[in-house]
Order: C-alpha cells, then sequence, then structure tokens
C-alpha cells in the first residue's frame, strides 16, 4: 500500500510540475536585458518578434527601466566586443545585473533565462553570468551544446526549476510561444 | 689562379644563375592575375581605380564586376579577398560572378578586394602559391596569397601604425591590413588609397547592403559569426535564425564601436549600406596546424586540429572531418542568401532577386568547382 502511495504521490508531482511548466504563462509587459553583451541578446528580440509578442529590449537595462515590468527575460553570455561596444567593463557589467536580478526578486517579477549562444557563451568568461542568471530564474531555456557538460541542467535540478533544452535557437520559438 | 679555380668559380656562378633564373620565374608567376569567367548576365566589367584614379596602373586596381538588371530594387556589394589567405571569401565570389542571374536590383562584385596581397604569401608561413580545384573543364589553379598587401606596392611598415582619422594605434604590419584601413585616404598609403576607393563606390553606387566575405584560424571566437554593425543587428539576427532553419549555425556579433577601420565598422559609420562580415574555419590560418600545402586549403583536414578536438582543452570550431573549401564556399553563399532575404524583410521595395546560385547542399554534393568554369 505504501509503495502505491509512493508511485501516485510521484505521478502526481510529475503531472503537477509538467502542467505547471506547459500552462504557465509568463506575464507582460516583457523587458529583455542582457548579462555579458553577447549579441545573443537581438537574437532574443527577433524570437519575441517572430512570434508576434511585444518585448522591450534594453542590453543594458537598470533597476529603474523595470517599472511596470512583468516579466525579465535574461540572456547571458560573455562578448568582450560587446563589452567594448557598451563601454563598460566586465566588472561593471557584472555588477549592473546583479543590481537588476535583486531589483526584480524585490518586484516578485518573474526571471526567464534564455541561453542561445550555445558553447561560445560557455567557459570562464561566460560562466560567473550564466552562473547568476540561472541561478536566479524561474524557467531556462538553453540550446543543447551550452550544456553539454550539465552545467544549467545541474543548476535547474538542484533548485527545482524547470529547464527546456533545445537543439538550436530556432526551436525556442515554440518553447517561447507556450511561456509568453 | 689557376684554371681549375677558374672553372669552378664559373661553373658554381652559372649554377647560381640557372637558380635565379628559375627563382625569379617562379616570383614573377605570382603576378600573372587568376582568370574569372564571368556569368553571360554580366553587364559591366570595371575596375576599382574609377573611384580613385590613384590606383590605376598599381596592384591596388582590381576588377569590379556589375550586375544591373536595370529593375528597382536594392544594391548589393560583395568583397571577397579582402585577405588573400582566406580563399572561401575569394572563391565565393568568384562562384557568383561566374554563375550569378539577376532580375531585380543590382549585385556588384569583387572578388579580389585587395589585389597586391595575392601577388605573395605571409612570410614565414610556409603557405603555397597556388590551390587546385576541379571543374567540370580540368584542373583550375588560383592564387593563395598573403593576409595584407605586398610589401612591394607598400614599404617599409611604421612601428605603429595609427588609422587614419581616428589615431587608433595598431601593429604597424597593420598599416597594409586592406580591413583595417578604412575609411582610407585619397592620397594615403598604398592600402588606404584601396580603402578609399571601396568606400567611394558604396558611396556613388548608393550600396545598400554589403558583405565583406572573410576567414580565420579555428582557434578565433568569431568562427562560423556574422558580423553586423549595430544599425544591420535585425538583419543579421533574422538572417541568423533563417539560417538555423537551414541547419546551419553562426553566432551572431557585433561590431565593436570602438575598433576602428573595419568594413563593418567605417562602411556602416559612414555610409548608407548596412554592412555585414561572415567568417568560416579555415585551418591553415591557425596555429596548431600541421603540414601547410594546398591540400590543407582545399580539404580544410588537419590531423593536428583533429588531435586538439580529441583532447578537448581548447575553444575551437572545427569538425572532426575537417572543413573543406566546399563547405566553407557553401556556408558563405548561404550566409548572403540569408542576409538578402532578411535584409528584404526589412526593406520590401529594396528586394533583389537573382538566380543561378547553387544551395548549401549542392555544393557540399557536387564540390564547389563544379560550379566554376
Amino acid at each position: 500500500m505504501k509503495s502505491f502511495i509512493k508511485f501516485i504521490t510521484c505521478l502526481l508531482i510529475i503531472f503537477l510540475v509538467g502542467f505547471t511548466f506547459v500552462v504557465t504563462k509568463y506575464e507582460k509587459p516583457i523587458l529583455i536585458s542582457s548579462a555579458g553583451q553577447s549579441a545573443d541578446v537581438t537574437l532574443a528580440g527577433t524570437l519575441f518578434k517572430k512570434i508576434k509578442v511585444d518585448v522591450t529590449v534594453l542590453p543594458l537595462a537598470k533597476k529603474s527601466d523595470l517599472n511596470g515590468v512583468k516579466t525579465l527575460v535574461v540572456v547571458p553570455g560573455f562578448s568582450s566586443k560587446g563589452l567594448g561596444a557598451a563601454g563598460i567593463s566586465r566588472e561593471q557589467e557584472f555588477d549592473r545585473i546583479k543590481d537588476l536580478i535583486a531589483a526584480a526578486k524585490s518586484k516578485n517579477m518573474k526571471i526567464v533565462m534564455l541561453h542561445l549562444g550555445g558553447v561560445a557563451r560557455r567557459g570562464n568568461q561566460s560562466d560567473d553570468f550564466n552562473q547568476m542568471v540561472a541561478n536566479a530564474s524561474d524557467v531556462m531555456v538553453v540550446v543543447k551544446t551550452g550544456d553539454t557538460d550539465q552545467f544549467f541542467t545541474n543548476i535547474a535540478n538542484k533548485r527545482k526549476v524547470h529547464i527546456k533544452v533545445i537543439d538550436k535557437i530556432a526551436d525556442a520559438i515554440p518553447v517561447m510561444q507556450e511561456l509568453f | 689562379m689557376s684554371l681549375n679555380h677558374r672553372f669552378r668559380a664559373g661553373l658554381f656562378l652559372f649554377i647560381v644563375l640557372i637558380i635565379c633564373f628559375i627563382s625569379g620565374k617562379e616570383f614573377r608567376r605570382m603576378t600573372i592575375p587568376d582568370k574569372i569567367y564571368p556569368s553571360k548576365e554580366i553587364t559591366k566589367i570595371s575596375e576599382l581605380a574609377q573611384f580613385n584614379p590613384n590606383l590605376k596602373g598599381t596592384n591596388g586596381n582590381t576588377a569590379v564586376y556589375y550586375f544591373d538588371s536595370g529593375k528597382p530594387g536594392g544594391t548589393l556589394l560583395l568583397l571577397g579577398g579582402t585577405h588573400p589567405n582566406e580563399p572561401a571569401g575569394f572563391i565565393s565570389a568568384v562562384l557568383l560572378v561566374e554563375n550569378l542571374h539577376i532580375s531585380a536590383g543590382k549585385i556588384i562584385v569583387i572578388p579580389q578586394a585587395c589585389y597586391s596581397g595575392f601577388t605573395c604569401t605571409d612570410p614565414l608561413e610556409g603557405c603555397p602559391e597556388f590551390f587546385t580545384l576541379k571543374t567540370k573543364s580540368g584542373e583550375r589553379n588560383f592564387r593563395f596569397g598573403s593576409r595584407v598587401s605586398n610589401p612591394l606596392d607598400q614599404w617599409p611598415d611604421p612601428l605603429v601604425y595609427s588609422h587614419y582619422p581616428s589615431g587608433q594605434e595598431l601593429s604597424g604590419i597593420e598599416t597594409r591590413n586592406l580591413n583595417r584601413s578604412y575609411p582610407g585616404r585619397l592620397n594615403g598609403s598604398f592600402t588606404e588609397r584601396v580603402g578609399y576607393a571601396i568606400m567611394q563606390l558604396i558611396k556613388n553606387e548608393k550600396v545598400d547592403i554589403a558583405v565583406d566575405l572573410h576567414e580565420a584560424a579555428p582557434e578565433v571566437q568569431i568562427i562560423n559569426a556574422i558580423i553586423c554593425h549595430e544599425k544591420g543587428k535585425d538583419i543579421a539576427a533574422s538572417a541568423v535564425l533563417g539560417l538555423e532553419f537551414e541547419n546551419l549555425q553562426y553566432a551572431l556579433e557585433m561590431s565593436p564601436q570602438n575598433f576602428r577601420g573595419l568594413s563593418h565598422r567605417e562602411w556602416g559609420d559612414s555610409t548608407a549600406a548596412y554592412p555585414f562580415l561572415m567568417e568560416t574555419s579555415n585551418p591553415i590560418q591557425g596555429r596548431l596546424r600541421g603540414k601547410t600545402s594546398s591540400d590543407l586549403v582545399v580539404s580544410g583536414n588537419d590531423p593536428y586540429y583533429r588531435e586538439a578536438i580529441k583532447i578537448g582543452k581548447f575553444r575551437i570550431t572545427y569538425l572532426a572531418e575537417g572543413e573543406p573549401i566546399k563547405l566553407r564556399v557553401g556556408r558563405h553563399i548561404e550566409g548572403i542568401k540569408a542576409l538578402l532575404d532578411a535584409f528584404a524583410e526589412n526593406f520590401p521595395e529594396k528586394k533583389i532577386v537573382y538566380g543561378n546560385i547553387p544551395a548549401y547542399q549542392e555544393i557540399l554534393d557536387k564540390g564547389v568547382g563544379f560550379y566554376l568554369h
């Protein structure tokens, strides 16, 4: 009898988790920002255009930009070119995103992570940003080549948040249609 | 001096003369231009010197191929051979010139943008002077050149190259790098004059979209990337997604605003064109490469890069089966198509309608030589 109850409980949990993932719609208005200033933030904006959802893309968003926002989408990935173009250092970018996430959390805002750059946005320079965003997000969408070592999957499992690993960037479209 | 010594000295001099003759002939061979056989739909073949008369009669002058439909539409400028040691860019441009049909808008192609760089190779790199592609009508040789202009055309290099007009300082050799020369100067250094002519072409021909084709070593981070000026980021992002639907992965990189002299920066800042630069993975440029031969140019197959992948200690973009030129050209051709599609999405009135260009898979299946004359 005990094992039967355990079995039913497990089924219920799996069902609820799956159900939550499928039906959770992240509310608008949506703000997209970068963590590391890679151009993947532009790709994220294009993905939202494809699913016809209006978003504001501010690669250098500050906490004051969160006014009225319901969902914060963060696209992590380090780019030295991007930081150079923005005229900021890696440390300044790190502090900015830390403040932004803290402000979003204090407003009970939902945070969605889109890691689109695959292996190119992994490694020493990117992983600080990846970890910080992954540790704060309510759901992660990750291109498979960026998670071959289960970096994001392990964080998701540890934090018990949902992760959707996709084969390529274009596969994010149906996932985002479900989420938004 | 005894007769015996005189004979020996004479013989030695004779042998030296023969060696000089053979090596001189070999050296002169590098100045023989590559033959390009344009498609029947070509409307005009001009020269870069029309945009800077200072290039007339110099190795800075190069052929400019026009495909003008005479019908409304945008204008594309395509540059190959900015760096003549990056052959996929050059061959992609040749493939277009030899096959293109056009029915709306205009396409301008410069296959050997830095013509001077095609007349030499980089010192101490052991690079081949030519590589061979098999075409339907037999084998065809193409020049493999240097990353920068020939020092015979621009010498000496300063210790530090100061970019005009920004004053940005780079290492001295970059003074001969076309892709650090923009916007160039009418009466500047040899390479600045070439850069100036290309800028004038973009302005005078009212170019809407400009693509600069490159390659880089597998360990370079911008491999398989489209680099864009900020004004073209939506077009580039749309192209990257379009390419993903074709199962071709590209990274999107923004042109740094504070890195001057590059095509994707200066063309975008100083002209109305939307500039893009594309890179493919070319092991002959890499530091880990083994035997440096014309075979490596074509096959892109290097045992040391394969080993590097196996070891897994390097972050390199390299396929275990190699990165052959047909794959690299195929990526460039598909990338151009995706950029044109994305450009037309944003500016439908400037759609460029073209045809007779093979698809990526066709180039992979039949080889790039199949599409060359």
